[in-house]
């Protein structure tokens, strides 16, 4: 699979600050928020879905990636949380695995992700879904240039071993 | 004294108390009175087979023929033996009690239980005997006749029950008697009779009737009118109760019917209204409703417009008997409810409102003013004609004022921006129906509902209504720029309920038609695009063929194929499918199933047409003559409002879908409560637990404990 980082152009005036009130623009935060969030409701993408927590709190989200079929990661289903700063979208949010994930860009301990577009190319035109989408990818073609997990950086090359270390640290959602 | 078998007596003959009275006064010197009265009874108890006797004989004789003469012919007889055995008043009251209490003591010991049937129907033929000039002759014969002759005909026989104490000991059977005789009357004289006034009548019929019979078991020893009237007063308004609640139980049975047939029976309401005022039935007429309700009006196979018709009846009818409406606000709860579940009732409701009463009767009153809704007020305590809630009402019970019938049908719903919706859905069907350009009925209607939900609520409907005329004035111009046979409708998409849409594309002279109309509105009005909607309308056309001309008016998918007809001779389905586009099959069949009645085409194999350019002798021309173009369009063309529900809960379900898929499991609450980020949402919780059951049905998610999960 293609990474959608590539297919998404960088907006210039991303960078520019936030202007106004703080609450008007948590307004139009919320606002686009939401917008994402029907966005991704009403788009039916494989394999990615995110919601609010709670309802009383549109910035902190859980997410579910499944791995995408024809990787290492196929059939296995990973939690994800995602945290929105009060200036979104103009930087990018917070996003961490909840399930332990044995992958090169993935912290095995703290679920911290080494994703280009979550740190120096973010960009504003970047949603929830195209996160997810661009996860979803790195599962299956990890960046083994900039390891978080050396270990698996170095075990990518010989998929059974590294599967069986995937399968290891993998814990099935509970389904309670 | 001794007494003895009354045929003795005649051959005795009479003594005169004169020789008797200085044996009587030595009696009473000697004080041996006592045992003289001892010794009487005594004698009374050795001589009681005699009556034991005659008493047998009697009965007998009523059990082989349950004739009451015999029980009259036996009570007389009685008083016969009672006479002849009474000691001489000489003696004082003391002998004559005891006598008395002795002989009714034997003869109540003796008579059998079938006496109490017998004298009950003797006591139901007195009724008869009140207003006859003349004893019948079953009475003559019992009764010697005196001279001159009773003041009435029925006083020996009293006097006999009297004397004989069974007034006293059968004082309940004879009022059963007299209610029985009552409810009786009443059964035969007012059931299904609703069109006058029945309890005036009567009561009219006790004054002339019971009362006179009354005076018999109740005031015969008045001396006066006044004094009889005064015997007579806790007995009559006993009575008086009793008709009340007779009549009051007869209505309530047939209350469903009285209601079916309002007003004609307003007169029986007014009755029921009287008599409960005095009897407590408030709740059996409660409950007889709600009965007869659910088992005749809320039940599938009722029609919802028949419902409403009850409905509001019912309104009426119980403001007639219960103005503070108590009485109909338990009533009128279950229907609302029931009312509420109806997927077809705001239709209804709202069909009415704009007076498309098919049926031509309309829930409203047309004498009824217009009136705005009026919404739930609260009470005001300042008002000095205020008034407490009546004793029985419920805890939910608001005083409803009096308000129009509208205003109570609207408010079975929580709002009326449902009714708004729906209205305008009816009004988008009905504005597009319109042909001739027309449209001061519609205005009419739309300046009527402004009245009732206000101008602000209307503005779209407004829009709508404008969009016609609009339409015509640029319809106009364009006409006049260039020439079309094509006459546009123009709608404002954001303000018209959304239409069904279907896109297939005209073929040949149809689609030049509408570009070069689309060309010139645009030159007309350049910030605006037209979108056709292709397949509403219809199309006036002729058809040319060798040997004649068919002319038919119809929607544009016929004309589509037609159009397509006049390329070549033979299509099959799926080739016609392929030049308009999208349309699904039964759509097409239906279309070519038209030129078929017609007479144009002919479907030579299965999914195979031919336009018969010659007409095919026989039937089908003349079919073609008999049965004009008639173009019915079954489907709506807007999209119903509970179509767009279900869009809209389609969309729900994906944010349902998303957060339990993220959230895990989660209660009812929650998913109601996280549904605030779903546009739009509106459903209650209720609604909301009937959708996931539905989705549970289908396997999409189940639930343990009040927590609902995807099903995985």
């Amino acid at each position: 699979m293609e990474q959608i980082t590539t297919t998404v152009a960088p907006l210039r005036a991303a960078k520019a600050a936030t202007t106004g009130s703080s609450a008007e623009s948590l307004g139009s935060v919320t606002k686009r928020l939401s917008n994402e969030l029907m966005t991704l409701m009403m788009s039916s993408s494989p394999g990615i879905s995110a919601f609010p927590k709670s309802d009383s709190n549109l910035f902190e989200w859980a997410g579910t990636i499944e791995g995408p079929s024809g990787t290492i990661y196929s059939g296995l289903t990973f939690k994800i949380s995602i945290n929105f700063p009060a200036n979104y979208p103009y930087a990018a949010p917070a996003i961490k695995f909840d399930s332990p994930c044995y992958h090169p860009n993935v912290d095995i301990n703290g679920g911290a992700i080494c994703l280009d577009i979550l740190q120096d190319k973010w960009s504003a035109v970047y949603s929830v879904q195209t996160i997810l989408l661009s996860l979803q990818s790195l599962l299956g073609e990890p960046n083994n240039a900039s390891p978080l997990n050396p270990d698996a950086a170095k075990l990518w090359d010989t998929p059974d071993e590294f599967k069986t270390q995937v399968m290891k640290y993998y814990r099935p959602l509970a389904d309670a | 004294m001794y007494p003895r078998d009354l045929s003795e007596y005649s051959q005795l003959g009479t003594r005169s108390s004169r020789d008797v009275k200085p044996a009587l006064d030595v009696v009473a010197q000697c004080k041996m009175l006592t045992v003289l009265l001892d010794d009487f009874v005594e004698d009374m108890r050795q001589q009681q087979h005699l009556i034991t006797r005659d008493i047998e004989h009697f009965m007998e004789q009523y059990e082989a023929t349950s004739d009451p003469q015999y029980i009259a012919k036996m009570v007389l007889r009685l008083v016969e033996w009672y006479k002849a055995w009474l000691p001489p008043a000489d003696l004082g009251a003391t002998v004559y009690s005891t006598y008395t209490l002795h002989f009714q003591t034997h003869v109540f010991s003796v008579l059998p239980p079938s006496f109490t049937r017998g004298f009950k129907s003797l006591l139901n033929l007195t009724f008869n005997l009140v207003h006859m000039a003349s004893a019948p002759e079953w009475m003559l014969t019992l009764v010697p006749s005196t001279q001159p002759p009773p003041s009435r005909v029925d006083l020996p026989l009293w006097a006999a029950f009297d004397k004989l104490g069974l007034l006293d000991r059968y004082e309940s059977l004879v009022s059963s008697v007299c209610y029985e005789y009552i409810e009786a009357h009443i059964l035969q004289t007012c059931t299904g009779k609703w069109d006058e006034p029945m309890l005036a009548n009567i009561r009219l019929w006790m004054a002339d009737n019971i009362v006179p019979w009354m005076i018999m078991p109740y005031a015969r020893g008045a001396r006066s009118a006044d004094e009889a009237r005064t015997m007579l007063q806790g007995v009559g308004s006993r009575l008086d109760f009793h008709v009340c609640k007779t009549l009051s139980e007869l209505r309530t049975r047939e209350i469903f019917d009285i209601i079916i047939d309002y007003p004609d029976s307003s007169s029986a309401l007014q009755d029921l209204r009287e008599c409960l005022q005095r009897v407590d039935q408030r709740t059996q007429l409660v409950q007889t409703l709600r009965r007869a309700n659910n088992k005749r009006l809320l039940h599938p196979g009722a029609d919802t417009k028949d419902i409403l018709t009850q409905y509001v009846s019912i309104i009426r009818c119980l403001r007639i008997v219960d103005p503070p409406g108590v009485l109909l606000y338990k009533v009128a709860d279950p229907i609302r409810r029931y009312l509420r579940d109806r997927p077809d009732t705001i239709r209804c409701i709202v069909a009415s409102l704009v007076g498309d009463g098919e049926s031509g009767d309309s829930l409203v009153d047309d004498n009824e003013p217009i009136q705005p809704l009026q919404q739930q007020q609260e009470e005001d305590y300042s008002d000095p004609n205020w008034e407490p809630e009546p004793i029985d009402a419920g805890p939910e019970f608001r005083t409803n004022k009096p308000s129009d019938i509208i205003s109570t049908l609207v408010s079975i719903y929580d709002s009326k921006e449902l009714f708004v919706k729906e209205l305008q859905v009816l009004l988008a069907q009905r504005l597009l129906a319109i042909t001739d350009g027309s449209y001061e009925k519609e205005r009419r209607n739309i300046e009527i509902l402004k009245i009732r939900f206000g101008e602000a609520a209307l503005q779209v409907c407004e829009v709508m209504l404008r969009d016609m005329t609009d339409s015509k004035r640029i319809d106009t111009h364009i006409q006049a720029q260039k020439n079309s046979p094509l006459h546009a409708t123009i709608i404002s998409k954001h303000f018209w309920p959304p239409l069904q849409s279907s896109k297939f594309s005209m073929p040949g002279q149809l689609k030049e038609l509408r570009e070069n109309y689309a060309k010139e509105f645009h030159l007309f009005k350049p910030d605006k695009k037209l979108v056709w909607l292709p397949h509403l309308g219809t199309l006036k056309i002729d058809i040319e063929l060798d040997d004649r001309t068919v002319s038919a008016e119809v929607p544009p998918l016929e004309a589509a194929f037609i159009e397509l007809f006049s390329q070549k001779d033979i299509w099959t389905v799926q080739e016609l499918i392929e030049q308009v586009g999208k349309v699904d099959r039964p759509a097409v069949l239906k279309a070519l199933g038209t030129w078929i009645d017609l007479g144009v085409l002919k479907e030579d194999r299965h999914d195979q047409y031919r336009l018969l350019n010659t007409a095919e002798d026989g039937d089908s021309t003349s079919k073609a003559v008999a049965r004009p173009a008639m173009v019915v369009d079954e489907e709506p063309p807007v999209t119903a409002v509970q179509q767009q529900q279900a869009e809209q809960m389609r969309v729900f379900w994906k944010f349902i879908e998303g957060m339990l898929r993220n959230l895990g499991t989660l209660s009812l609450d929650r998913i109601q409560s996280m549904l605030k980020f779903a546009p739009g949402y509106d459903r209650n919780i209720e609604q909301l637990g009937a959708f996931m059951e539905a989705a549970r049905r289908e396997g999409l998610v189940t639930v343990k404990d009040g927590m609902w999960k995807l099903q995985r």
